[in-house]
């Protein structure tokens, strides 16, 4: 690809050069070096950031991760779903934790743990670092570039996960800010079937930047659930991309929880490979404060016969502000797709701001699409009702925006996770029924 | 038990005047019907004893059981034993019926000095409530009235009446929209729950709902004013003669209506 613009180093370019060694990853080095040498950081007149003002954060005196001092992480077992007693991998500031990690496996044909355990392994060779295509991105080849460890899962072809595997994703305080760069890679062979709970928890309110780049592949007829769940520190950054390829009769469904970090930039892709594939890319999305959420998501069905759902829901308080650009593409070739997406936003306050962009852009006839998004306060005629039966105008509000927030939610197959959600949405709209009506 | 007096209301910050004096009284045990035409003030009427924000009291008072409740939020009305049903009850997509029930059943009865009840008990102490008015127990888990027909929402409106047990009941044309067994079930059932410790106020525009429910006195609303009172037979009165009549009355004072 040619660059014809002069690239101006930013401060990712200038931590880069830091780029660990690295025996298992020097090809990936190499490849992201020449991809970040020729890309910008991003900047307000791109169209795809022209809402999302990344400046506060290169304006940071950012260090590299091994010149942090980093404070120990404390209780970190608050944090371990039940479930996944098993099979959890857990990762300090990206650094993978043998210790605090239960790999004692879920039967045969699963396979999962540190991903630079993994380096000679086929689907790592085959995949890492080949799936994850963002055009114009300093994000990824930084990834890249710092690098080492990460999770890894792959499962057999007809294996079936016995538990969800949980990737928990912490982050420690620090006088200085740092950079972390999470990995991971999923590879499910044929006719498998796996549960994933990715979570990312910043232990402390420190400033710190996470770019966490995750790549999965479903084979045909395997079945992937993937939640993930941000809680970073209020003053981190969250830039992540993940994207799944979906082969023949697969499934790949994966619903994105937004409740932490100061600005958070999420780029979900999910790409068809083949036809008849099933898949989902919903949000939840609760701000308030200060807090900047941005979801900017690709769904591209490139063949025939898909069905796929994406439903964002977004709560905004505060001077909170969300950002949705959702961009469905079907290809020519990619006839009777049933493609659902909506974009619901409830606005709690005045000063809070909601940018929303459904994209769709078809090229086939025989499609069926739609789209939608609204963008609401609380209805006072329901707040209303409500009173009249009793509650008071506080809780009346906390049930709706509970309400409002809950559906998104209902599909989560793990219980702990399906509850931890629960309290986190109870949680919010606790602190935040206070906030007006306006009618 | 609910004493208006003088009663002034607009719609807040739009200076549309919509009641223009309106004085009544409702008396412990007591049934009452306000009749009129359409967009005489029969609904800000009862909204206005409820509470709604949207409506502002420029003058006169609400008294009920003697104190005036013009400073009372609208779920202080209702912990005081003020229940509306509404002519359009709204819907509340991802609120169960059950759960706004028991909420509602145990903050009221919390500061009536009532027993609160556990989920279970709850359970029992429903299910008469749901018999009185022939309802579906499994209304109880779907949403607050989110996809009801027109008539279970009124089916819905009379049951959360049932089991709230309020002091003074204003059903704003509960019976609009519901069938003729329906309608007998329902007010079988407000027959039922009206005792000589509560009081009925019954918006309609119907003489047929009298049939089943006999109040004691019925009241003509026009241009935002009680116009004319009586007995029961000023409802027969209305359905033969309609509202022309009564035009005159209407413009008393020299107001337009
Ligand atoms: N919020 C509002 N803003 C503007 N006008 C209003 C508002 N609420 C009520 N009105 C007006 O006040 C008048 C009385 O309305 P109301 O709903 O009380 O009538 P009603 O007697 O209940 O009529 P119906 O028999 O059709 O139910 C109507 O002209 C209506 O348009
Ligand atoms: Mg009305």
């Amino acid at each position: 690809m040619a660059h014809p613009t002069k690239v101006e180093p930013s401060f990712l370019h200038r931590l880069a050069k830091h780029s660990p060694e690295s025996e298992n990853w020097a090809g990936i080095r190499e490849q992201s070096l020449k991809d970040l040498n020729t890309t910008n950081f991003p900047h307000r007149k791109i169209e795809e950031w022209r809402f999302t003002d990344l400046k506060p954060f290169t304006r940071t005196d950012f260090v590299p991760l091994s010149e942090a001092d980093t404070l120990p992480a404390t209780d970190i077992e608050q944090y371990y779903i039940p479930e996944s007693d098993r099979s959890r991998l857990v990762f300090i500031n990206g650094t993978f934790q043998e210790k605090y990690s239960s790999i004692g496996g879920l039967g045969k044909g699963v396979t999962f743990g540190n991903l630079s355990d993994f380096a000679d392994h086929d689907a790592v060779e085959e995949y890492l670092n080949k799936l994850v295509n963002y055009e114009e991105d300093v994000f990824v080849p930084f990834n890249g570039l710092m690098f080492e460890d990460g999770a890894f899962i792959h499962l057999e072809k007809g294996a079936n996960a016995e538990a969800p595997i949980q990737v928990l994703n912490l982050y420690t305080d620090s006088k200085q800010a740092y950079i972390a760069t999470p990995r991971m890679l999923v590879v499910a062979e044929e006719e498998s079937d796996v549960t994933i709970i990715e979570d990312h928890i910043g232990l402390s309110e420190n400033t710190y930047m996470t770019v966490p780049v995750c790549e999965v592949k479903a084979k045909q007829k395997a079945h992937i659930h993937h939640v993930r769940i941000q809680r970073d520190s209020r003053s981190a950054l969250h830039v992540s991309r993940p994207i799944a390829y979906v082969e023949k009769n697969a499934e790949y469904h994966s619903y994105t929880i937004t409740l932490g970090a100061k600005l958070s930039r999420n780029e979900p892709r999910v790409v068809q490979e083949d036809e008849e594939v099933d898949f989902t890319l919903d949000g939840l999305v609760l701000i308030d404060g200060d807090q900047i959420a941005d979801t900017h998501s690709v769904m591209d069905h490139r063949f025939s016969h898909a069905n796929s759902h994406q439903l964002h829901k977004v709560v905004v308080n505060g001077k909170a502000h969300s950002i949705f650009n959702g961009k469905i593409f079907v290809r020519r070739d990619a006839q009777k797709i049933d493609s659902f997406q909506e974009n619901r936003n409830l606005l709690l306050s005045e000063d809070g701001l909601v940018n929303t962009k459904p994209q769709l852009e078809i090229f086939a006839d025989d499609v069926l699409c739609s789209h939608g998004a609204t963008i609401g306060q609380l209805d006072p005629e329901e707040v209303f009702y409500l009173q009249s039966r009793g509650m008071t105008e506080e809780k009346a509000k906390e049930v709706l925006t509970y309400a409002f927030a809950l559906e998104t939610i209902e599909n989560m197959k793990v219980e702990s996770v399906h509850q931890l959600l629960i309290d986190e949405v109870y949680r919010y709209t606790k602190a935040n029924s206070v906030a007006k009506v306006t009618a | 038990m609910l004493e208006l007096k003088d009663l002034h209301v607009e719609v807040e910050g739009e200076g549309i005047e919509i009641l223009k004096g309106v004085n009544l009284k409702v008396k412990k045990g007591e049934i009452h019907a306000i009749m009129g035409p359409n967009g005489s003030g029969k609904s800000t009427l009862s909204k206005v004893v409820a509470g709604h924000p949207e409506y502002e009291v420029t003058k006169g008072d609400i008294l009920f059981e003697g104190e005036s409740i013009l400073e009372l939020d609208p779920d202080e009305r209702a912990h005081k034993g003020v229940f509306l049903a509404f002519q359009y009850p709204v819907e509340v997509p991802g609120v169960t019926n059950n759960t706004l029930l028991r909420e509602s059943y145990n903050t009221i009865a919390a500061s009536m000095g009532r027993e609160e009840l556990d989920p279970l008990e709850f359970e029992d102490y429903i299910k008469d409530k749901l018999d009185l008015v022939q309802m579906d127990p499994e209304f109880l888990n779907r949403s607050v009235n989110t996809g009801f027909s027109g008539g279970e929402k009124k089916r819905n409106e009379i049951f959360q009446m049932a089991v709230l047990q309020p002091k003074l009941s204003l059903l704003d044309e509960t019976d609009s929209g519901l069938d003729i067994d329906a309608l007998k079930i329902v007010s079988n059932g407000i027959n039922q729950l009206h005792g000589e410790d509560d009081a009925v106020v019954l918006i309609t525009h119907y003489q047929r709902l009298l049939n089943y429910i006999t109040p004691d006195y019925v009241h003509v609303m026009m241009g935002g004013k009680i116009v004319k009172s009586g007995e029961k037979e000023l409802a027969l009165e209305l359905e033969e003669k309609g509202y022309d009549w009564l035009e005159d009355l209407a413009t008393v004072n020299g107001e337009a209506k």
